[in-house]
């Protein structure tokens, strides 16, 4: 018989150890070589851009076709969550070698600082299927090195008015337009919600996404007459233009909170909005429990997707203005999509992003409805749901290009970057203001633009203390002109 | 050198430390096998505890995203800045305010549960235990996700069973209002976590043993007079601990609050566990460095609850000795 004395029961035990802390040092090396070893080359690939997974999944098959052992590993993400696994991801050295930025917040300018990507491959075959003017030097191109490019377009926005127009109908509204006016959209929340008697409400929206909200207040802000200057995707980059100064505490925006406010007191609201997100509360939507939804062009795209039973009842307005003719501006299209610098296949990575440049791509963006295609002409002869086509077209009518402080001079970026964004911010601050825990909206504006003030201030003097050519008067443009387009030749005057 | 011991023998000759260390060598060595045994839990708690420690006291002192490999030193301006941080201070309160309000609800209504169940002719008693434990056990994050649609405000259970009843006439928005939020949070976090505090009083009732009472009855005591004179004495001692662990886990609320609310409503839920994630981890704009330097005022503040729970220790220990 086999004796198990104690000694025999420790070398056992530290060989079973160091095994184990063999296993686990590896885990991370092996489970990418394990990757390749099984199928070659495996690139892994994380965006939100649900309503464009089947053909970025057909592109990646294409490809994987085309280069046999090379296969994608794709993920998509919730945005209201993406910008933290990315955090996490790319802190622990397993972010995806393709990835885009949702939730980040913080400007691509600030990324590159911080080393998270890698210049493109093939740089010149990119920008060769891309118009000249649209990509920036401070938001795509760094240090004369091409790292994303622009996917959509610059004229688009968020707050588009989608709406059940079997209910809207029903509560005797306009099933092909929606209401065009604050007023009009209040009263016909209040018609729905009456003719709903506790089954249906007026509005339904994600409240707790605080930014997404942000994006709202400011686009109903600039349909009230906010004229903004635009860098980067945080609320530290929009100001007025001609004046250079934050605009928060201005009218348009105290008059957009009451607006969103007046539709608490209505009681108008889908009761559980302030727990949802952007995608939970167009899940709950598409069930009938609302009649309309701020949401961009892809929301048709996700609900042709996912909601298809609903897809009939779709309609969709331009955002709501105070006297109906709204006029917004669109900043310069940022890039989506960046090879990360931890990736061990840039140029494989890089390849297959240029296949996201070509004519067909394009059309496949407009098939699929999500964010406008950067080339305007793939969504005229796409076929698409009514409601993609007319969003685009309120689009065209509606949004100007915005001036961008950050495509005059680089170096704005950096203070972008060195800003820290001060809290409140404006989401939680309109998240305050539903809630009646905050009540003088005014208030609360001003001191929000005092402390982006000061910051930004801040963050000047540290930038031009190490010698960077940066300075306030970057942000303003005299020669803007309201509800005109800031061209690339304005930049050159300016 | 001579070393004398107290009781005046000689025993070794020779200079006195190295005596000292041969002496301290020898003891380590004949416990040997002790230590051998203790090396992977020094060495876990050495990497997963200490090391974190040490770590978030210098990055406390950097000004850094976490992202990139820019980051500056900036000595105590964290500090500084956090403790003039309103947010800091409104999420330390909202912590305090959850610790005032659950502790002794657990406490008390864990201990009134434990007499119920700790009685031996209860039918269905170790059913009941079960029962409540069994939330103990379950996934903090799933009953935070589960607890958003019973509260619902649209169709939940709980807003249905209100309006069927005429409690009231309109849904409650229980986790979208600031001013119920914390509540039900709260409420949440009770039923969640009183399993355990009733498994810490029915250990200190195991305590008190059978022939005291036995001695009560002799003497004529009915089951109040017990209660009032044998058990509530003899828990005393037990009282501070329970109380001290349970506010101590009390303050790691995190994972339920994150998944039921996130600290909204307008940070009406914000504990400090959550701002100091948010800070470090899922703001739009990262700060390592300050999120580590809220982290480390808080430690300082878990700390001192636990210096408390020390002295709690030994007062309940004199306390249970004199007994």
């Amino acid at each position: 018989m086999t004796t198990f004395g104690r000694r025999r029961f420790l070398g056992l035990s530290g060989a079973a150890l160091a095994a184990a802390l063999g296993v686990a040092g590896c885990t991370r090396t092996s489970q990418k070589e394990a990757a390749t070893a099984a199928g070659g080359d495996v690139i892994r690939w994380w965006d939100h851009f649900q309503p464009l997974q089947p053909l970025n999944e057909r592109i990646f098959a294409e490809y994987g076709r085309a280069h046999p052992g090379v296969r994608v590993e794709h993920e998509v993400y919730n945005p209201n969550e993406m910008g933290q696994a990315l955090q996490l991801a790319f802190k622990s050295n397993q972010i995806a070698d393709v990835h885009s930025i949702a939730g980040m917040g913080t400007s691509e300018a600030a990324l590159v600082a911080d080393g998270w990507f890698s210049p493109l491959a093939g740089q010149d075959a990119i920008r060769a299927n891309l118009p000249a003017d649209s990509l920036l030097e401070g938001l795509h191109v760094f240090d004369g090195k091409l790292h994303t490019f622009p996917l959509f377009s610059s004229r688009q926005y968020a707050t588009l008015n989608w709406f059940n127009r079997e209910l809207v109908e029903k509560a005797g509204g306009d099933p092909d337009k929606g209401p065009a006016t604050w007023d009009a959209f209040r009263s016909l929340a209040a018609r729905i919600t009456k003719a709903g008697g506790g089954r249906a409400y007026g509005w339904i929206q994600g409240l707790q996404f605080h930014e997404r909200l942000q994006t709202h207040v400011t686009e109903l802000a600039m349909s009230a007459g906010a004229p903004l200057a635009m860098a980067g995707a945080s609320g530290m980059g929009l100001v007025d233009p001609k004046t250079g100064e934050y605009a928060y505490a201005s009218d348009p925006f105290v008059h957009a909170l009451e607006f969103l406010l007046s539709l608490v007191r209505d009681k108008v609201v889908f009761p559980a909005s302030t727990s949802l997100d952007a995608r939970t509360a167009r899940a709950r939507w598409a069930t009938g429990v609302a009649g309309m939804f701020f949401d961009g062009s892809w929301n048709v795209g996700v609900v042709n997707g996912q909601f298809k039973q609903f897809i009939d009842k779709v309609g969709v307005g331009s955002i709501p203005s105070p006297e109906g003719e709204p006029v917004l501006y669109g900043a310069p299209a940022p890039g989506q999509l960046f090879v990360s610098s931890q990736s061990e296949h840039v140029e494989v990575a890089s390849d297959l992003l240029a296949r996201l440049t070509s004519p067909e791509y394009h059309k496949g963006l407009a098939t699929f409805m999500d964010q406008v295609p950067l080339d305007l002409d793939a969504v005229a002869t796409a076929d698409v749901h009514p409601t993609y086509k007319r969003a685009v077209e309120l689009f065209g009518q509606t949004v100007r290009l915005a001036p961008s402080p950050v495509a005059r001079n680089s170096a704005v970026a950096q203070v972008l970057s060195e800003m820290k964004q001060p809290r409140p911010t404006l989401g939680e601050i309109t998240q305050g203001i539903l809630s009646g825990e905050v009540t003088d909206i005014r208030k609360a504006l001003r001191e929000h633009t005092g402390k982006l003030t000061a910051e930004r201030e801040r963050a000047t003097r540290v930038v031009s203390g190490k010698g960077v050519k940066v300075s306030l008067d970057d942000w303003k443009f005299a020669n803007w002109q309201p509800g005109e387009d800031y061209t690339a030749k304005m930049y050159q005057a300016s | 050198m001579n070393i004398v011991t107290r009781e005046g023998a000689v025993t070794v000759s020779g200079p006195a430390v190295p005596a000292r260390r041969r002496r301290l060598a020898t003891r380590i060595w004949s416990e040997r096998w002790a230590y051998v045994f203790l090396l992977p839990t020094l060495l876990l708690f050495g990497l997963y505890t200490v090391w974190p420690i040490i770590s978030s006291l210098f990055y406390s002192m950097l000004d850094w995203n976490g992202l990139g490999a820019e980051r500056s030193f900036v000595g105590l301006a964290n500090y500084r800045e956090a403790l003039a941080d309103p947010l800091f201070w409104k999420s330390l309160g909202i912590t305090l305010v959850i610790i005032a309000v659950t502790v002794p609800v657990r406490v008390g209504l864990g201990l009134l549960v434990a007499l119920v169940l700790n009685n031996p002719r209860l039918p269905l008693a170790k059913l009941f235990r079960t029962a409540l434990f069994v939330p103990v056990v379950t996934t903090t994050a799933i009953i935070g996700v589960v607890m958003g649609f019973i509260f619902d405000p649209a169709g939940g259970p709980v807003n249905q069973l209100l309006l069927d009843l005429g409690i009231v006439d309109q849904p409650v928005d229980f986790l979208g209002d600031p001013g119920s939020s914390l509540w039900t949070v709260m409420g949440v976090h009770m039923w969640k976590w009183l399993g355990i505090t009733l498994v810490y009083w029915l250990a200190a009732l195991q305590t008190i043993p059978a022939t005291v009472y036995e001695a009560a009855r002799t003497d004529g005591a009915g089951g109040w007079a017990s209660l009032r004179y044998v058990t509530l004495p003899m828990l005393k001692p037990f009282l501070l601990i329970i109380v001290l662990l349970t506010a101590i886990e009390t303050m790691q609320i995190f994972d339920l609050v994150l998944t039921m609310t996130n600290g909204g409503p307008y940070f009406s839920t914000l504990t400090s566990e959550v701002y100091i994630y948010q800070q470090a981890f899922a703001s739009s704009t990262p700060r390592l460095g300050y999120g580590a330097a809220l982290g480390v005022l808080f430690g300082l503040v878990t700390l001192a609850f636990t210096a408390i729970q020390a002295i709690g220790i030994r007062y309940a220990n004199r306390a249970r000795s004199t007994s």
